[in-house]
């Protein structure tokens, strides 16, 4: 290990071991590849200091459009290791200190690095799209949300929790004719990108694969001009136009996968309401909500590369109260890249079948077996 | 000031309204020079300004020709599956967009064109990119490339910047960045290419390349390969038109360049926008059905 001095970062106490840190020879005739990302050390380093950095800049005053508007505009990364909800353990610990949280990040960093090689798996850190090496940022809170105070989604409606045993139910009931629409959800299909209305999801790679897969494509595009804001995600390349003119909402009978956007200026704060959802039913609406959602989203750039991103959801159809979240999204470079989902969704075609071959087996499996409790025809 | 007559009461009442009168007519002068900011206001002759200087292009935009179905001149038709959409799926007849109505194919190209045409309504879903072997793309929803985007029949909206543009079409929210300042190099093959610009006096000249070879120009079989290489022209005539023009360039298709020109119409409407056109849950019984991956869902 070489001697290094170590370089004080201000109020972080803990020691980092350092690797040597490797330059990947790639391969002869391409460039070599930035550190940070390729090496999860440099990279928990690097985004140490940019939080930091990013931090410690208060009264910061965002410089304007030529037409006078805050200039949120560039690329924005809507990757984030902090999950929506807060751990049960924390309790009520909304705030890690900065050891914490950085001990937090390099946690997730490094299970986000790893693969079980037992799982049939995309190794996206091989491809450069894991969220570390996107820039994802680490998070002095412990979840997204931050209101209701304990950090966790409101009680359901007693509506939204029959629904929900309904879908479970339905869930249960096998399915051999699985088709496109029955079996796909929105992304698999290349309807929607994983992440529009709203931006960010909250993370927790190795929860799941669709909330893992969230850490990838994570890449957005704000764009302004006297009259609008648009946001393109990389994730689909899904778009949306947002009105800044005061202009009404769409007539109620007209429905949209993302909603209908209007955005106003308070202060130096973009607040945006979106309504006017579709039910995408068979698939599920954002967090099992309805299309009666209602969402206000708030974007206040605080720093030169950070933007704060806030968002409160209300749907008294599912939600007993409304729920809102808090996250800061780094600025990265350009560009985006084109999505083209649906064009070469090949994979579709080999998940249907494979989803319908299982539902055949499964089929099978309960009929030749007496049903009683504990049954796999019983498990969720 | 002591009035001495009616007559004078009325006549100093009148010069102060007529004053108040040229007030407010100056005033509204005054706004109808501004330049315009927002789309949906009522626009006025002359093009508006962004702040650099440049025509603003800022706005939602249609083209109003039948090019989407033959950018050649061609008759009215009766559209596929006559038998079932009657009407709803008959073709107006168009005057083509072409200049000189000639499209310089090279033979074996001319025999390809034909061969999509024939093909036009296959749909012949695999895992692997045979899967672009034939059938139109717009039939199954992918994106439609340039410049076919800019005269589908759907409206689509700039958002101009000095440093990029973006254009955003209603038909499948398919969106293009127009880099200005710094321009980029095509990372990669893609529907829509990759565009950089530069403003020629009020023309925005955009060039496009990097482009995957798999779109088509038109319902009627006529394509370009990957080599394909587009130079849009757009010129701002006044505040409600622009006119397009496009060169398309493909050695390994064409023996020559050649150029195809339209006007796009401001959309006028007040708080008009685009509306989703999201096509995918439209195609996917068309294109999954036959290999028996389809079951509509019971609602």
């Amino acid at each position: 290990m070489r001697a290094r001095v170590l370089v004080p970062l201000a109020a972080v106490t803990f020691v980092m071991v350092w690797a040597p840190v490797l330059v990947a020879q790639a391969p002869s005739g391409t460039k070599s590849f930035d550190p940070t990302t390729i090496d999860p050390d440099a990279a928990i380093k690097a985004a140490a200091e940019a939080a930091k950095a990013a931090a410690a800049t208060t009264n910061w005053t965002p410089p304007r459009t030529s037409w006078g508007h805050p200039d949120l505009q560039g690329y924005w990364l809507l990757a984030t290791y902090t999950p929506l909800e807060r751990p049960a353990a924390l309790k009520d610990k909304a705030f890690y200190t900065e050891e914490e949280a950085i001990a937090a990040f390099r946690k997730a960093v490094e299970s986000d690095a790893e693969v079980d090689p037992r799982t049939v798996h995309y190794d996206w850190k091989e491809y450069g799209m894991d969220a570390w090496q996107a820039g994802a940022k680490p998070n002095l809170r412990t979840s997204l949300i931050v209101d209701p105070p304990d950090g966790r989604i409101p009680p359901l409606t007693p509506e939204a929790q029959k629904r929900r045993a309904a879908a479970a139910a339905a869930a249960r009931a096998r399915n051999p004719a699985a088709g496109v629409q029955t079996f796909g959800n929105l992304y698999t299909r290349c309807v929607l990108g994983l992440g529009a209305t709203p931006l960010v999801r909250g993370g927790n790679p190795g929860a799941e694969s669709a909330a893992a897969a969230g850490g990838v494509t994570a890449e957005s595009q704000i764009v302004q001009t006297p009259g609008y804001m648009v946001i393109v995600t990389q994730s689909n390349n899904d778009v949306r136009i947002i009105p800044l003119d005061g202009r009404p909402h769409l007539p109620d009978n007209v429905r949209q996968w993302l909603g209908d956007a209007r955005g106003h200026w308070e202060g130096d704060t973009l607040v945006v309401e979106t309504t006017n959802f579709n039910n995408k039913s068979p698939a599920t609406n954002f967090q099992g909500s309805t299309d009666a959602l209602r969402l206000v989203e708030r974007f206040t750039r605080v720093s030169p590369n950070t933007l704060r991103y806030e968002y409160t959801a209300t749907d008294p159809m599912t939600w007993t109260r409304p729920w809102s979240i808090e996250t800061p999204l780094p600025r990265i470079d350009p560009p985006l890249y084109e999505f083209a989902c649906h064009e070469q969704n090949y994979g579709l075609i080999n998940v249907v079948k494979g989803t319908q071959i299982r539902e055949v087996e499964a089929a099978k499996q309960s009929q030749s077996r007496p049903a009683n409790p504990g049954s796999r025809a019983d498990e969720r | 000031m002591h009035i001495r007559s009616r007559g004078v009461m009325l006549a100093v009442a009148s010069v102060a309204a007529a004053a108040m009168m040229a007030v407010a007519a100056l005033a509204m002068a005054a706004l109808w020079l501004a330049p315009i900011r927002t789309a949906g206001q009522a626009p006025f002759a002359g093009a508006p300004r962004t702040a650099d200087g440049k025509p603003s292009l800022n706005g939602i935009w249609q083209a109003f020709t039948t090019a989407n179905i033959d950018i050649l001149a061609h008759e009215a038709q009766p559209g596929p599956h006559p038998e079932t959409m009657g009407v709803y799926g008959a073709f107006p007849g168009g005057q083509g967009i072409v200049e000189g109505n000639e499209i310089p194919y090279k033979p074996e190209a001319l025999a390809k064109k034909k061969q999509n045409f024939d093909n036009r309504m296959a749909v012949k879903v695999t895992n692997d990119p045979h899967r672009y072997d034939s059938g139109d793309p717009e039939l199954q929803c992918y994106r439609p490339g340039v410049p076919r985007a800019n005269y589908m029949p759907f409206p689509f909206q700039i958002f101009q910047n000095p440093g990029e543009i973006l254009m955003v079409y209603e038909f499948k929210g398919a969106v293009r960045t127009i880099y200005m300042d710094p321009h980029r190099e095509a990372p990669s093959e893609n529907w829509m290419g990759w565009s950089n610009g530069r403003w020629e006096g009020d023309t925005l000249v955009v060039d496009v390349t990097g482009f995957n070879g798999h779109t088509w120009f038109d319902r009627a079989g006529n394509f370009a390969s990957d080599a394909l290489h587009v130079v849009e022209r757009y010129t701002p005539i006044d505040a409600s038109h622009v006119m397009y023009e496009a060169t398309i360039e493909d050695p390994t298709v064409f023996t020559r360049p050649w150029k195809m020109s339209f006007p796009l119409y401001r959309r006028m409407e007040p708080n008009v926008q685009l509306i989703e056109f999201n096509c995918v849950p439209f195609v996917e019984e068309m294109m999954y059905a036959p290999l028996g991956l389809y079951k509509p869902p019971s609602r």
